[in-house]
């Protein structure tokens, strides 16, 4: 990698990195040493897009849900009470 | 550099509510990719302030205020606060400097690929790369990709772009658990519908601490 960094020392790099690893699912299950920055980079965006798509799906399935709600239903008063209090 | 995570849960969880209820109140007949989106901006916008004020929740923020569709969902979650939030989030030039600079990008890309191919046409033979312009070139164009995935990427670099991206991601996953949790919360009610009525009061109470407790 280039040194470009400056400021950050090597070794908070490699925390940030470590990190990064231990959030992401696959390397948890490897338990690989040291992935590359490529492999690493890969991952994370993998990762990203996968969390945005059940984000999509959640919303969906909320909107759905919402739809049907009666508004007189007991999640309704659910609902407003959570937000009153 | 340290990168702290505080999420506040119950934030999220107010706020998220509030915005389920802008976008269930919000013109009655309205379509489900509609409401959707509305639901969508509110995750979003619930998660931002949860996670406070970093770098990436700037520039979601701004990014969410700067659409025309999102505008009357977000006056009704903020109400008198909008003004002043867009005031600050509105960060117009910043952005037009990015879009130009992407552009100008695109282009000379375009142009020096094409050269490329004409030049290695005229040689009559492929062009030879060592292993580590390959490997760097991965690199860049998959720095690239995360750039464009975390919100207000385009203008970090390095170290700062791999720290977002880490806070991104742990802010991510909390507002999919989050979500989760709502949309359980939701199912388990709708199964007991007979025995909420008359124990109303105590039901509001579980399920409201059932959901901020669960992921503590």
């Amino acid at each position: 990698m280039s040194s470009r960094r400056g400021r950050i020392t090597d070794e908070e790099m490699n925390e940030l990195i470590s990190k990064l690893q231990l959030l992401l699912p696959e390397s948890r299950r490897r338990n690989v040493g040291r992935a590359s920055a490529g492999k690493l980079l890969k991952e994370t965006c993998s990762y990203i897009k996968s969390l945005h798509r059940e984000v999509d799906d959640l919303s969906d399935r909320l909107s759905q849900l919402m739809a049907t709600m009666d508004d007189n239903s007991p999640q309704a008063d659910i609902i407003r009470s959570l937000l009153r209090s | 550099m340290h990168v702290t995570k505080e999420f506040k849960k119950k934030t999220f969880l107010k706020q998220f509510l509030l915005g389920l209820h802008v976008s269930n109140s919000i013109s009655n007949p309205i379509s489900i990719q509609q409401r959707k989106n509305s639901i969508k901006l509110s995750a979003d916008l619930a998660m931002a302030f949860a996670r406070g004020r970093t770098h990436w929740t700037h520039a979601l923020i701004t990014k969410l205020g700067q659409k025309e569709e999102n505008k009357s969902t977000l006056k009704g979650i903020l109400g008198r606060r909008y003004e002043i939030l867009m005031a600050r989030y509105s960060c117009p030039l910043l952005y037009q400097k990015v879009q130009r600079r992407k552009k100008s990008v695109r282009s000379y890309r375009f142009s020096y690929n094409a050269q490329k191919r004409r030049s290695s046409a005229l040689k009559g033979s492929c062009v030879r790369v060592s292993p580590s312009v390959v490997a760097r070139n991965l690199e860049n164009r998959r720095t690239k990709v995360l750039k464009r995935l975390v919100p207000g990427g385009e203008l970090l670099n390095g170290s700062a772009l791999l720290s977002e991206a880490l806070d991104y991601v742990i802010s991510l996953k909390a507002q999919v658990d989050m979500m989760k949790s709502l949309w359980r919360a939701t199912q388990v009610s709708s199964s007991s519908n007979v025995e909420l009525v008359p124990s109303a009061p105590l039901q509001k109470k579980d399920a409201s601490c059932t959901i901020a407790n669960s992921e503590e």
